[in-house]
């Protein structure tokens, strides 16, 4: 599960990334994206433990690609460096949001595999 | 320990057509040192693009290290992914040392995606690395000591990672010759368990 533990901080870095970077208080969607991408991110990382949600981090991929597309289209070049944060992010969680829960176990099939094989 | 837990001597298995383990820790964990020492690098000179730090050290060719972190070559590259292109290649080092450290030791059978998700990562990016570093020379006419470094690791990485790549585009190679399935495949492909698979994945 440490994939996950890393996407809570990465979490964390976008919710304190509106006060790192100073947003001004216009930038109202720099604010609502940063903000509510940490939410999401730290949400979906925490339920994945859950078993029945342990799928959950797949969607942080789709938040990945938001963040980077978001960086990409928000401004014209020269890109701003609250922009750049958030594509550095999202690259960051694309990289971890695919690695999966319980990584270095063989995954649940082959374990499931192995022990009926065991039993017959 | 639950049910169904595997022991050690059962993942770490040769994998053909070696007679080693590309999947042991012994093999993958000095690839993921020499990823995060290239990570620590291309970070250190993307501080320096961002003007984070004043100045880059070379020990070799001086100021040439900031003609070319500064360079037009650069600058297109910042222009196309929005960020420092020493910033592009530390996130892919780390993507060498992350898609290295997950995994079992028999993550060449159980994981063909993310073995071949790695490879994707490792070998192009060596490539890519060493292309730069020549256009440093034809292109730009100066030379940057540390970008030479990381090109060396990134070509040492591919020599070091590419085995256990083979063994697992052998391994759906042999699934694909039994079953002559693409369903079977592609759910082996995603680490989905298959008696097939099972039975052809230690033949050489």
């Amino acid at each position: 599960m440490w994939a996950r533990v890393v996407e809570v901080m990465l979490g964390c870095w976008l919710a304190v990334s509106p006060f790192i970077f100073r947003h001004s208080a216009e930038d109202r969607a720099l604010w609502v994206n940063d903000l509510l991408s940490a939410t999401v991110v730290i949400v979906l990382a925490l339920v994945s433990f859950w078993p029945p949600l342990r799928f959950a981090h797949i969607a942080n991929l789709a938040v990945a690609l938001w963040l980077i597309a978001f960086g990409f289209w928000a401004s014209p070049y020269p890109t701003p460096p609250a922009l750049q944060n958030n594509v550095v992010a999202g690259l960051l969680l694309l990289m971890f949001a695919i690695v999966p829960n319980e990584a270095n176990r063989p995954p649940r099939p082959w374990r499931d595999f192995k022990h009926s094989n065991r039993i017959n | 320990m639950t049910k169904a837990e595997y022991n050690i001597s059962e993942l770490d298995v040769n994998a053909p057509p070696w007679r080693y383990n590309p999947s042991s820790w012994r093999q993958r964990i000095p690839i993921c040192l020499l990823a995060g020492i290239a990570f620590l690098i291309a970070s250190y000179m993307a501080l320096y693009q961002w003007r984070l730090i004043g100045d880059v050290w070379d020990p070799v060719f001086g100021e040439q290290s900031r003609q070319v972190l500064d360079s037009d070559v650069s600058e297109q590259m910042r222009r196309w992914f929005r960020i420092p292109d020493s910033a592009l290649g530390a996130l892919a080092y780390l993507g060498d040392l992350v898609f290295g450290l997950a995994g079992s030791t028999r993550r060449w059978q159980y994981r063909p995606w993310l073995v071949l998700l790695f490879g994707l990562d490792v070998i192009p990016l060596g490539i890519v690395s060493a292309v730069l570093v020549v256009m440093q020379g034809t292109v730009v006419g100066a030379w940057c000591f540390l970008c030479i470094v990381t090109a060396v690791i990134s070509l040492l990485l591919v020599a070091l990672a590419y085995d256990e790549v083979w063994s697992t585009l052998l391994y759906l190679k042999r699934v694909w010759a039994k079953t002559r399935k693409s369903n079977v495949v592609w759910n082996v492909f995603w680490g989905r368990a298959s008696r097939d698979a099972n039975e052809v994945a230690l033949v050489a």
